[in-house]
């Protein structure tokens, strides 16, 4: 089977699991949940069959155009949610995971994204690019659950259910933290010594890395140190999340740079 | 004096607060994003364009240069202090702790923890001690233990290294911040343009670079695949050293790193091959080359000859249509061709590679000549960057550093037990309690395994 048609089987398995979960919010039976958690995991095992199709196809890391790092993103995404769920049974966010994955899924698939795979253009010849991208990603994506989790934080009215999402959120960001660090600054500034010569160029993909770790630095100093905790850390881990959002999106389409890849 | 020691003590705590960082950090994020919607380090007049009255006030400001202005630098500095200052107070105590830790707890205080078990056995104290001890080192933790009379004391610990995570990263940071003052006092940049076969000195080194060969190599699609410099590097007059260099794999010799970074056409000699036609005579057909200021005979009887007065590798017409190349890459090149008859012009005009039918030679005679600009060929060169950053290895040594303490932060808990055990009557009591900064569920599950491995053993 083809990259594509693998794709179109995952977009199919997602939304079909987000209306699982969606069900189980509202009839708030654990069958629903099940149902949708393993979807998301089917969906999850024919993104990976996708990814790898795609790579063997194109001979590179399948993250060089938006088109793939959007795919991979979302591959991210149900990754680290599948895996938080597994922790501490969490298919209260699910439907809203999924639609974020399924947002993700279509604007790769809109026809606006040039889907074709393009040779590798020089700075991206490297075995950093496979380890740069993939870590900051799967951070990235640890760092939106923790977002979903903010937010139902924010929603929730009971005492003991507030608690649990602020512990879920802390332990996305206990995760995302350190893989966004090594992979999206440390990596990153591996790779810009060996391809540019110089680790730092304060363009704006960087700073924004960088405004995004001083967010979540931020989020861990006064929640460890000042025992913030509950609404302001919620509130911090959004920012955080946005900020991550901007680095991987607005920065590449409002900003220009060196960074002109994805 | 006494004032002076007032002042000092406020500014010690000012500078241990974690308010300061907390200020600081959100100072820096704010800044940074500035400095990402002011473009940096661009001319005057694009500022002045942009920013009208404005822009001079951002330039006094340093914003157009924001990330080495004095102020964001300023910012960095009490940064490093205030992580400097903060990680001492933290660490003495954090290092007495591990070094020597206080043993003898009271039973209360053990009691007012959340983790926390009590029981009682019909054995001496010394039986009751063993097999907590046993317990405890199953699950490896290290022991220390105080015995007085009939009481003892117990303090289990594992994952010491874990309350020191945070010393790690933030001795990496203060590292990665002193590697990158070093790179900012030391490092050597410059872009060398290389033709093939020249040699060029390398700034502030003994050693020379020469070009050997340059290369552009396509995929199929016609977009480039790798760009290959071949290079030696030449001491005394000697070369010492030949590598091709293509982007990501530098040259790395003495200190210096060589890297590919761009490339370009050298148009101050071109050579062109130009075919004339006569419309006239379709059999007729000459293939001229030439370089620019050039003159060729094009017909003895005819006594016309062609000359290239002008090449232009990007062709576009400026303000005042005056032709001008957009960039120094043949996106659209042009030939400005003149003919003269016995030295008088007859006609002349600009002929497009991209665009052979396009006529626009102005005959000031009549004349049945039509030109084609087929190619044309330029030496590449290649640029070269030579830097020398002596702060790059303490960059990576900091950002080791930071790594190991994140993980040691977040994976890698200081857990620790502590027991009262008292003997009467021939019995023994425990009274036991658990401290876990981290990752507390796990932690109760294996206090529980331990307490209960601990009661169940005779």
């Amino acid at each position: 089977m083809n990259e594509s048609t693998l794709f179109a089987i995952t977009f199919i398995l997602y939304i079909i699991s987000a209306f699982f979960y969606l069900g189980f919010i509202f009839s708030k039976k654990p069958t629903w949940a099940k149902t949708g958690s393993a979807l998301a995991i089917a969906g999850l095992v024919i993104h990976t069959a996708a990814l790898i199709v795609r790579t063997i196809e194109s001979g590179h890391a399948p993250f060089t155009n938006m088109y793939e790092s959007l795919s991979f993103l979302s591959w991210a995404s149900v990754l680290a949610f599948v895996t938080i769920d597994k922790k501490f049974k969490i298919p209260k966010i699910g439907p809203y995971i999924m639609l974020i994955v399924i947002g993700l899924v279509a604007l790769a698939s809109s026809p606006l994204m040039p889907k074709e795979a393009t040779p590798l253009v020089p700075a991206l010849q490297s075995y950093w690019l496979w380890l740069h991208v993939s870590v900051t990603l799967i951070g990235e994506a640890f760092f939106s659950v923790a977002f979903i989790s903010s937010i139902m934080y924010l929603a929730a009215k009971e005492a003991d259910k507030k608690d649990k999402w602020d512990s879920v959120s802390y332990r996305c960001v206990a995760v995302g933290f350190p893989l966004f660090t090594l992979g999206g600054l440390v990596f990153g500034m591996v790779w810009a010594y060996k391809a540019w010569g110089t680790y730092w160029s304060w363009d704006p993909k960087e700073v924004w890395s960088l405004i995004t770790w001083f967010v979540f630095a931020l989020y861990l100093h006064t929640r460890i140190v000042m025992g913030w905790k509950g609404k302001r850390s919620a509130v911090i881990a959004i920012i955080g999340f946005l900020a991550a959002l901007f680095t991987y999106f607005g920065v590449n389409y409002l900003l220009a740079g060196l960074h002109s890849y994805a | 004096m006494k004032v002076l020691i007032k002042i000092f003590k406020v500014l010690i705590k000012f500078f241990t607060s974690i308010r300061l960082a907390i200020v600081l950090l959100i100072i820096l994020a704010v800044a940074s994003v500035l400095g990402t919607l002011i473009p940096q380090q661009r001319s005057l007049e694009e500022y002045a364009a942009r920013y009208g009255q404005l822009s001079g006030l951002l330039i006094r400001l340093q914003l157009t240069r924001l990330y080495h202005s004095i102020w964001y630098l300023a910012i960095l500095g009490l940064f490093a202090l205030n992580i400097i200052v903060c990680t001492l107070t933290r660490l003495s105590p954090k290092w007495r702790k591990a070094v020597k830790p206080h043993v003898q707890i009271e039973a209360k205080s053990l009691l007012a923890l959340k983790i926390k078990d009590r029981y009682k056995k019909n054995a001496p104290l010394s039986a009751v001690k063993a097999e907590l001890a046993k317990s405890l080192a199953c699950s490896r933790y290290r022991l220390r233990t105080a015995e007085k009379d009939s009481k003892a004391h117990l303090l289990a610990r594992k994952k010491i290294l874990g309350i020191f995570g945070s010393d790690f990263v933030h001795l990496g940071l203060l590292i990665i911040l002193a590697g990158g003052i070093i790179s900012g006092l030391t490092s050597v940049r410059k872009e060398l343009a290389l033709k093939e076969g020249e040699v060029l000195p390398v700034p502030k080194a003994f050693f020379k670079l020469r070009l050997d060969k340059f290369t552009t190599e396509h995929y199929p699609d016609g977009s480039v695949k790798a760009w290959k410099s071949a290079v030696a590097v030449i001491e005394n007059q000697k070369s010492v050293l030949t590598k091709t260099i293509v982007v990501n794999r530098p040259l790395t010799y003495r200190g210096y790193s060589f890297y590919q970074t761009s490339y370009g056409w050298n148009w101050d000699n071109p050579s062109l091959e130009i075919w004339t036609k006569k419309k006239s005579d379709p059999a007729f057909l000459k293939k001229l080359k030439l370089k620019v200021g050039e003159k060729v005979q094009l017909d003895d009887k005819d006594q016309t000859s062609i000359s290239v007065a002008r090449f232009i590798p990007d062709f576009v017409l400026g303000e005042g249509n005056e032709p001008q190349t957009r960039s120094l890459q043949p996106n659209n090149p042009a030939a400005f061709v003149e003919g003269t008859r016995g030295g008088e012009k007859v006609f002349s005009g600009w002929i497009f590679a991209n665009f052979p039918d396009m006529d626009r030679i102005h005959a000031a005679k009549e004349t049945d000549l039509s030109f084609e600009l087929k190619s044309f060929e330029a030496g590449q060169y290649s640029v070269l960057e030579a830097a020398k950053d002596p702060g790059a290895n303490l960059i990576w040594i900091g950002c080791a550093l930071t790594m190991i303490g994140l993980a040691l932060a977040f994976y890698w808990p200081h857990w620790e037990i502590k027991a009262v055990l008292e003997e009467s009557q021939g019995k023994t009591e425990v009274i036991a309690g658990g401290i876990a900064a981290k990752s507390r569920d796990s932690f109760q599950s294996e206090f529980e395994k331990i307490m209960a491995a601990a009661r169940r053993s005779k």
